[in-house]
């Protein structure tokens, strides 16, 4: 071992007949699917920056022992291979060279490190290791510049890239990128922030500091620096007595964010309903419409462990097991960093599972994303990403964070609207596994935090990296809208941190956990302070990526990939132990106390000391103002069809990006880790229809399921946010009964994504948005309890609006309902597949005329510039129908009764008999007259493409169907045909054809739409 | 009775070793969870186990090529302990990312002396992605690999981006098939038994393109064995990919047999 010296290893794929370049292909399909682009062929040559003090001769080893694979790849140290003329015998055209910035996290160069200490063990910790990726095209068409190309393989707010075009490439000028070397940080000192100005003044300080704290709330800080009680204190430990220290205000303004502290749910509300007369005030959304009602069920049931208070909420599963889940946004993040956003966001909410009671182990993802259409075209403002870039990005993200921490994902929807082009949607939920009892006798979902806990950071390390998530989160999108709120995750520290975490909680180890998500320590320790009532952190003790941070940026980053664990004193040693074994960093950094204060110290200096309460419970009432009218909307314009054309408008539908097959982008998560899926995303003969909910066994060899699902509909907002609500909570319920839910034991989780709801310059129809937020939640109190349905945890991300070249584009108003249920026995899971030529095909549950808003409507409006609207009766709830029916059906189902159950939702009936026939390799052949009678105004597309709620398509067995029916007796349950061994679907109204449809040009447009790349 | 007991390494992004666990437990075995550094320092011995096992996952997240980084940590690590363990007649398994494991520290195809040379390599699907599906594997009756014994077809999940076997060397192929190594391989399901073909079937029934359809492979004593595909995932029937389509008793899982034949081996070779 030696100096500290530069080496740059380079690797690409030899040339071996029957070996590709994967990478490569993958950015020359990625081109052509994406931009239309043809060239010839890419090549991709991956390199390492080593800054080492390994020898020369070191390097050398390490070539094949560490960077290229022996017999696939050719290695080389300190040359450049586009040079080598038997890797390239002809130069490239265009080179571009693309690697992160400096400080940006670099996964694969953090295991080349990793790789390089596992060689030589002397390696020392000046050593790192930074990646590139070098892209060589040859054959581009001539009107593709190298800017533009590069400009589509990397992000700029994350990564660099050197470019060499067809001339630099003709000289063999070959790009070449410096060596990320962070730039010394400067540390700022600790400074007071003086609150005794102007009102101006004081929204200057809070917007200039990116703290997203309006007017009152930073009178109500100034209030507090005034009391004499609080400057006696503040005199007496030597802080400034009538000012904030900088720490201080920062940690109130992370604390009081909307992103933590719910503002707009937590708001007093007046509320004005111009169509009833209605004028009331609403104390808290949140207490009023969510909470009351979950607590009103809990009062009746033995199941609901831990609600609200904690990062998930837990269910008793059985006697020996409990669930938790959690959905989350990371919708401003992923629209600046596609990919890094989504990973955080994924790999952030499976520490809320792990933060949950002593810790539980997450089990399976869901992802539900929202972006604008992939094949937009239209005007797209400066700033932001075309929508098929974001989904790509997005999906990559969810993809490698899912996958590497090996937590499948079972379920998921994509919902395209143009109004997701300011902000995409991203929802990530986790479902957690605990016992009920740990070995130590302790109850799981309870945490047991005392004064004198020594607090733990573990995991990973503190960086300038995501530094005011939380505050900009609760800010709109703007072009000046700051990249340090970007970051990448790291699965794989992370996966070792659960791996440890689990250990020691079953060690008995842990007495209180939490995960440091937005707003970094200053949230994780400022809101377990509140149990105990109070802490003491020490900010000198935090391990830090770089140094020059200063204390308040140490105190509020949101760096990845950490929890906040609480230990006994006695039990330190033993959790350090465990932390060295698995390679993972834990950190004393303070003890929980019961002061009643949360101090910050750096070292001997006090940096802030916040009374809890004040912490907590300090930041004032919205006083919000709410108007309902009701929207108006041109009515639908049918055109004239036969049943030829009817034939042609499904086929026309099944390719919306809305209803068509998401395969080839499902496939790539993994969703059977951990052996326990029963009911996966694909079912059918060529595994590739959609399934409805998930199903999964948890504890392997035990057929006792869990039922994971979704609903999501933004688009009836646009008439009646309360419908919208009240679709989405049936969709998910409906999909849980598809597999055969146990409706004893359910519980949801409510995800609101608004456009900002407060009336100001910036948002005049402000009132409105409010209306329909206050409509959504009573929309999910009425139904949650009508369903006995308890929401057990939940979300909302109020600010999902981007300004960019003047223009606002605000999201439409939408709620994410997810479920989780028990499964009695997955034996008897039913999946949506039709199974046998010959197999009775019913309808259960009423058809309504109810296209307002329907995905048909949106078509015909596309197809008819806007001539025809999307207006009329929007999809309407009757829960006691709907929950009776379930119940009937349920049973048959775990009587074996019934062969296949596939909800009806977007593109109605019609979209739903493609489906089931899709997985059944055949066709149907049906009369719908029987289902005519529920409503008189019913027509043939109502019929056909409606989506009146609690309907469920259902195949049942010839010999099954007495006994089937008897059992639905009392329900609406309609008899329509049977599956066909056709290459067809043949829908006639009482003998009288009025749908005719190829099954293979149905599947074609179905499966073409979204087809992402290769294969 | 004498029970097997069954060292399955954990850490690092592993992430299959709770149903690995599982599936030998089934079989009869018991199994711990054994962290790859509690063998590195002493704490633990592999001398102790009679199956070592490496589970499927992302270790250190396939940068720098799937299974590269933690076969450094076993080749350099845990050297002599695995060639020993190797040489004393004990069953190894490595699947997915075990599998790559195994193949990147060169114990598999491996060689008489288990000098741990690599020799093949596992390249990225020809789709340049990670996908999730099912695919029939079909094993060669003629193999002595001591984990198929019986076996005809199965069906199972591949869930990997790197699965496409190579080596650098194409006459390898035929010194392994001769050796009986090369065990497992993706099949059509709708072809006759045993199907004989080398040709590289289309995609998706080879979901990765792999050389003659290579889905697993043994060392030349059979007792090592790693294949790309998930047996583990198919343990129990209702995980099938079409399940709800056949008419079936409801029990053991396609993937168990595999298990089942190393718990028998080495109850029946070893006392204790």
């Amino acid at each position: 071992m030696g100096q500290v010296q530069f080496f740059n290893f380079q690797v690409a794929t030899r040339d071996i007949e029957g070996l590709t370049d994967a990478r490569g292909e993958s950015i020359k399909a990625m081109l052509k699917s994406d931009y239309s682009i043809l060239v010839n062929s890419v090549r991709v040559i991956l390199g390492y920056q080593v800054k080492s003090n390994i020898s020369e001769k070191e390097a050398e080893r390490a070539i094949y022992d560490l960077f290229a694979d022996p017999i696939i790849e050719f290695g080389a140290l300190n040359q450049s291979l586009i040079d080598n003329k038997k890797l390239f015998p002809k130069s490239p055209e265009i080179a571009i060279t693309v690697g992160f910035k400096p400080g940006v996290t670099d996964n694969a160069g953090q295991a080349g490190l990793d790789g390089l200490t596992t060689i030589f063990p002397e390696v020392t910790e000046e050593s790192q290791v930074s990646t590139t990726m070098t892209y060589l095209f040859w054959g581009v068409p001539n009107d593709v510049t190298p800017r533009w190309l590069a400009s589509k393989l990397h992000n700029q707010m994350i990564e660099r890239a050197s470019i060499s075009d067809r001339k630099e490439c003709l000289n063999s000028n070959w790009p070449k990128l410096d060596f990320p070397e962070r730039p010394a940080l400067m540390e700022q000192p600790s400074a007071t922030v003086n609150l005794e100005v102007s009102d101006e003044e004081l929204i200057e300080i809070s917007e200039k500091g990116l703290l997203a704290l309006n007017l009152e709330e930073m009178k109500a800080i100034q209030a507090n620096y005034r009391k004499p009680t609080v400057r006696s204190a503040r005199k007496k430990l030597g802080l400034p007595e009538n000012a904030p220290t900088d720490a201080e205000l920062e940690c109130l303004a992370q604390t009081w964010s909307e992103h933590c502290c719910h503002k707009i749910f937590a708001a007093n509300i007046h509320h004005v309903d111009h169509e009833t007369g209605e004028d009331t005030y609403i104390d808290s959304l949140f207490k009023t419409h969510i909470m009351k009602p979950t607590l009103d069920i809990q009062s009746e049931v033995d199941w609901l462990l831990s609600i609200f208070h904690d990062n998930s909420g837990v269910i008793a599963w059985n006697d020996s097991w409990s669930l938790c889940i959690k959905a989350e946004t990371h919708n401003s993040p992923s629209a600046l960093d596609p990919y890094g956003g989504a990973m955080t966001g994924i790999v952030g909410v499976n520490r809320d599972i792990l933060g949950t009671g002593l810790g539980a182990r997450p089990i399976a993802n869901t992802d539900v994303f929202c972006f604008g259409p992939p094949d937009y075209s239209g005007y797209l403002p400066e700033g932001l990403f075309h929508p098929s870039r974001v989904f790509r990005g997005v999906h990559a993200g969810v993809r490698a964070g899912g996958n590497e921490s090996g937590i499948p994902t079972v379920n998921g929807a994509i919902v395209f609207d143009e109004r997701y082009l300011g902000k995409p949607l991203v929802y990530c939920g986790t479902v957690g596994i605990m016992p009920r009892k740990l070995p130590d006798g302790r109850q799981s979902h309870d945490k047991t935090p005392k004064p004198g806990n020594i607090i733990y950071m573990v995991g990973g390390r503190v960086g300038s990296d995501g530094i005011h998530g939380a505050t900009f989160s609760s800010l709109e999108l703007t072009e000046d809208s700051p990249s340090s709120a970007v970051q990448i995750g790291d699965p794989i520290t992370q996966k070792k941190m659960i791996d440890m975490v689990l250990e020691a909680r079953d060690l008995g180890l842990i007495q209180v956990i939490t995960d440091n998500g937005a707003g970094g320590l200053s949230s994780s320790v400022g809101e377990l302070a509140e149990l105990t009532g109070g802490a003491d952190l020490d900010l000198a003790a935090v391990p830090l990526k770089q140094p020059g941070l200063s204390k308040w940026e140490i105190l509020v980053s949101e760096s990845q990939e950490r929890m906040t664990i609480g230990i006994n004193p006695e039990d330190c040693e033993a959790f350090e132990k465990l932390a060295r074994l698995h390679e993972v960093e834990a950190t004393a950094v303070g003890k929980f106390t019961d002061s009643g204060a949360f101090v910050v110290r750096y070292g001997a200096e006090t940096v802030a000391h916040l009374p809890i309460s004040f912490l907590h419970d300090g930041c004032p009432q919205l006083q919000l103002e709410s108007e309902w009218q009701e929207p108006k909307h041109r009515p639908i314009i049918f055109p004239s069809a036969d049943a030829v054309e009817m034939g042609k408008i499904l086929s026309r539908l099944m390719a919306r990006p809305n209803v068509a097959s998401k395969e080839w982008w499902v496939r790539s998560y993994d969703h059977e880790v951990i052996a326990q899926s029963v009911i996966k995303p694909f079912c059918g003969v060529n595994h590739d229809a959609p399934g409805d909910a998930a199903v999964i066994a948890p504890i392997q060899g035990k057929t006792q399921g869990a039922v994971i699902s979704n609903g999501i509909v933004p688009r009836y907002s646009d008439i009646d946010s309360y419908a919208m609500a009240a679709a989405s909570i049936d969709e998910a319920l409906r999909n849980a009964v598809c597999v055969g839910v146990d409706l004893d034991l359910i519980a949801g989780l409510d995800n609101f994504c608004w456009p900002d709801p407060v009336e100001s310059a910036k948002t005049p129809d402000g009132r409105y948005k409010l209306a329909q937020l206050v409509r959504a939640n009573r929309a999910l109190d009425e139904v949650c309890r009508a369903y006995n349905l308890p929401c057990i945890s939940g979300k909302d991300s109020m600010k999902n609006d981007a300004t960019l070249d003047g223009e606002k584009i605000s999201v439409p108003p939408t709620l994410l309902f997810s479920l989780i249920g028990n499964h009695s026995d997955v034996r008897k899971a039913v999946s949506s597949d039709f199974k046998q030529v010959g197999d009775m095909i019913y309808l259960v549950g009423e058809t309504h005329q109810e296209l307002g808003a329907s995905e048909l409507a949106f078509m015909l409006r596309d197809e008819s510039n806007g001539e025809s609207g999307i207006g009329g009766r929007v999809p309407q709830i009757d829960t006691s129908r709907n929950l009776s029916l379930y119940h009937s059906l349920t049973k048959a189902m775990s009587n074996e009764l019934v062969s296949s159950a596939h909800d009806c939702s977007d593109a109605g009936l019609a979209a739903a008999v493609a489906e089931c026939c899709f997985g059944c390799d055949s066709g149907a052949d049906l009369d719908i007259s029987d289902i005519f009678h529920a409503d008189i105004n019913l027509n043939d597309w109502g019929a056909l493409f409606g989506e009146s709620l609690g309907r469920i398509l259902v195949s049942v067995k010839p010999e099954n169907s007495k006994l089937f029916e008897a059992s639905m007796e009392g329900h609406e349950c309609n008899y329509l045909g049977k599956v066909s061994s056709n290459d067809e679907i043949t829908i006639a109204n009482s003998n009288s054809p009025v749908l005719a449809a190829s099954m293979s040009e149905l599947r074609d447009s179905w499966k073409g739409t979204l087809n992402g790349g290769r294969n | 009775m004498m029970i097997p007991r069954v060292a399955v390494l954990s850490g690092f992004g592993i992430n299959c070793e709770t149903e690995t666990m599982a599936v030998f437990e089934m079989a009869g075995a018991k199994a711990d969870r054994v962290h790859v550094n509690r063998l590195v320092n002493g704490e633990l011995n592999l001398e102790d186990y009679h199956i070592m096992a490496v589970p499927g996952g992302f270790s250190f997240g396939d940068h720098l090529g799937s299974g590269r980084l933690m076969g450094n940590r076993l080749r350099f690590g845990l050297r002599e302990q695995v060639r020993n363990f190797v040489k004393s007649g004990k069953p190894v398994i490595g699947i997915c990312n075990g599998f790559q494991v195994l193949v990147k520290m060169g114990l598999l195809p491996g060689d008489d002396d288990v000098s741990l040379t690599q020799t093949a390599s596992l390249a990225l699907n020809d789709s340049g992605h990670y996908e999730n599906r099912w695919a029939t594997l079909e094993f060669d009756s003629q193999s002595h690999c001591i984990w198929t014994k019986g076996m005809t077809r199965i069906r199972v999940p591949v869930r990997h981006g790197e699965g496409k076997f190579v080596t650098a060397d194409k006459s390898l192929l035929d010194d392994w098939r001769e050796a009986g190594q090369l065990v497992v391989k993706y099949v059509d399901p709708s072809s006759e038994y045993p199907s004989s073909s080398d040709e590289v079937l289309p995609y998706p029934i080879s979901p990765n393109q792999s050389w003659r359809n290579i889905a697993g492979v043994c060392d030349p004593s059979g007792l090592v064995f790693g294949l790309m595909p998930h047996p583990e995932a198919n343990h129990s029937t209702w995980l099938g990919a079409t399940w709800t389509r056949e008419d079936i008793e409801h029990g053991e899982g396609e993937g168990m047999i595999i298990f089942r034949n190393a718990v028998n081996y080495v109850t029946e070779n070893f006392d204790n």
